[in-house]
């Protein structure tokens, strides 16, 4: 089977500095693959690339047999979904007017909404589990919810394909752990997802497949597990002799991490010599 | 499984009233305001008298030539000046996702008031198809402020927003100040003659009537070719990337809305001027009651901006007559401290 999203020989630069070059990658339908690598390596900018928002600057994407730049761009929106790191709204739009705009592809010139396009955002809100949020002022959400409704959104445009960019980023493990198993869920309705996903343990225990960009113009994929190896990942993200050891061992992983957390910086010294610089890092 | 609730109809669910009765009770509310507002003035007329003068203009002798002269011409002119700052309130502040944006604060009311007073300086007599040279160097004046504005708000990323009205600011304050020389200049040359410095205070004229049923029909066909934009506007809040990504045409969005804008504004400074905050303070009241959505506002708003300018323009000539203050200065005392009140709350939600 051909598969249904292929990058062939994709180079993309931002200025003087090269991003991509000559990238190769595959993508089959049905699949929920992780986008692993480092900050700036391009994770989001190769999700931008396939929404259209972004020209290769040689080779071509390839988007279930036809190259990208060929797509109409409403076909495009009613088949990739992309789901933004963050989402401001201004003024006080409601959640349900605003997962409402995900059908704006659907929707014919004069852009009012059909009963089906209600019944579809309906759906979508039931979907991510917002619909008791559907009154609420978009601007006063958690951050777990805006992903949620960010998530709606998508769902709205009932896409073939969602591009996901770090959608667990910011949110606490009990969060975490309902955005991955919506993604999940998605999936198994036939939804190919792929999403780029930073906590590598998330990576591990949740996605089939994995596609790892380093800052060597090539990029690997495997199995998550394959490529939680030492070595792949002391080279794509540059420090040498890390203990990443932890990730290639599924069934201790969580414990491994907390031991090695605990002996390497105690409790008392992070609160009292870090503890400035920590309050700054989480604004 | 659960069983899933019947679809309500999403924008008016809620408490947020209908669209077309908010329109509907708006509308005849301008229509009363402006028969009573007609009536009102040094020679009173009772609401009876301004129906029958309407209804039967050749039969309403002295009543009908204050009427039809002076006080209808003056009304219109004021519902006209004001629904056009306030539609285009409504269509900037989507555009720069900011309920501060605001023809005035953004420096288009003094680019139109520029581009008009420089024409009136320099082609007083030119004309095209009855649009006098003044109204046409007016729009082009604010679709130049426009274009300076939003490109220095653009460039600067982070602190658009501030960026943005201070960029206004300072661009407003020089065509503010190149006006003022004009009509220095004006005046020494005409003693006598006012017609700028009615417009650097914001005072709504008396228009002839040609004028008022041609700007009366552009701005109705402005307002809605301005509609299927407000639906836009609605995805753009979301921002650029997301509006582009769910196939809408951002830039072309974009430009159709400031040359929509720059044309209300420069119809609407043609007939009164420099009258600030207009399209700041009504657009604000509206989306309390009604919510933000850009469709509704639009029109809404439209209605609304005529209503209070009206009734803020009798204000200005009658409650110190015989003398009249400018409705501007009006609408500063008003419109001022909202901006205040907006540029707090907004630093407060950060």
């Amino acid at each position: 089977m051909a598969p249904f999203l292929e990058f062939r020989d994709v180079s993309f630069a931002r200025g003087a500095r090269a991003i991509f070059e000559r990238l190769s990658l595959s993508l089959h339908a049905g699949e929920r693959v992780a986008l692993l690598g480092p900050n700036g390596v391009g994770k989001s900018t190769l999700l931008a690339m396939i929404a259209g928002l972004l020209r290769p600057g040689s080779g071509t994407i390839v988007l279930n047999g036809l190259d990208v730049r060929h797509w109409n761009r409403r076909d495009l929106s009613r088949t990739v979904a992309l789901v933004p790191q963050t989402l401001e709204v201004p003024f006080s739009f409601r959640v349900e007017e605003i997962v409402a705009q995900g059908r704006v592809p659907h929707l014919g010139r004069f852009g009012s909404l059909s009963a089906r396009d209600l019944e579809v955002v309906e759906r979508a809100m039931e979907a991510v589990d917002v619909l008791q949020l559907r009154n609420r002022v978009y601007q006063e959400l958690s951050g777990g919810e805006r992903q949620r409704v960010k998530i709606a959104i998508a769902m709205a445009q009932e896409p073939t394909l969602m591009l996901l960019d770090e959608p667990t980023q910011h949110l606490d493990i009990g969060r975490q752990i309902e955005i991955v198993g919506l993604l999940r869920r998605l999936n198994e309705r036939g939804i190919t997802v792929l999403a780029a996903v930073h906590d590598l343990t998330i990576a591990r225990d949740n996605f089939e497949r994995g596609i790892l960009l380093t800052s060597e113009p090539t990029c690997i994929s495997g199995s998550v597990a394959e490529l939680l190896t030492p070595e792949l990942l002391a080279r794509a993200f540059g420090v040498d002799g890390a203990n990443f050891g932890r990730f290639s061992e599924p069934a201790t992983a969580l414990q491994h991490a907390a031991v090695h957390q605990g002996t390497a910086q105690p409790h008392r010294r992070v609160r009292g010599r870090h503890g400035r610089k920590i309050n700054r890092d989480l604004r | 499984m659960t069983t899933v609730a019947p679809p309500q109809q999403l924008v008016t669910s809620s408490s947020r009233p209908r669209t077309a009765l908010t329109l509907v009770i708006l509308g005849v509310t301008l229509a009363l305001v402006l028969v009573v507002s007609a009536g009102v003035g040094a020679v009173r007329l009772s609401l009876s008298e301004v129906l029958r003068a309407i209804l039967h203009p050749g039969e309403a002798g002295d009543a009908g030539v204050i009427l039809f002269s002076l006080r209808l011409p003056r009304v219109l002119a004021a519902a006209l000046a004001g629904a056009g700052l306030s539609a285009t309130g409504v269509l900037f502040q989507g555009l720069f996702r900011n309920p501060l944006a605001d023809p005035f604060v953004l420096g288009a009311s003094g680019g139109a008031a520029l581009g008009g007073a420089a024409a009136m300086f320099v082609f007083p007599t030119l004309s095209v198809a009855g649009v006098g040279a003044s109204a046409m160097f007016a729009f082009a004046g604010a679709l130049l402020t426009m274009a300076i504005v939003w490109s220095l708000a653009r460039r600067s990323g982070q602190h658009g927003i501030e960026n943005m009205l201070l960029a206004g600011f300072a661009i407003g304050t020089m065509l503010n100040a190149a006006t003022s020389a004009f009509e220095l200049v004006h005046e020494a040359a005409n003693p006598g003659a006012r017609i700028l410095a009615v417009w650097l205070y914001g005072q709504i004229g008396v228009p002839p009537w040609n004028q008022v049923s041609l700007i009366t029909v552009v701005m109705i066909v402005a307002i809605v070719a301005a509609l299927p934009l407000a639906r836009r506007l609605n995805t753009m809040a979301l921002g650029d990337e997301y509006a582009a990504q769910l196939g809408v045409a951002v830039n072309r969005v974009r430009v159709q809305t400031v040359i929509v804008g720059a044309l209300l504004t420069a119809l609407a400074v043609s007939l009164g001027g420099l009258i600030g905050f207009v399209g700041l303070l009504v657009p604000h009241v509206l989306r309390l009651m009604l919510g933000p959505d850009h469709f509704r506002l639009l029109p809404a708003a439209a209605l609304g901006g005529a209503i209070f300018l009206v009734l803020a323009d009798t204000a200005a000539r009658t409650v110190f007559a015989p003398l009249e203050i400018p409705v501007g200065i009006l609408t500063a005392f008003l419109g001022g401290p909202a901006f205040l009140y907006l540029l707090h709350h907004k630093r407060k939600a950060r």
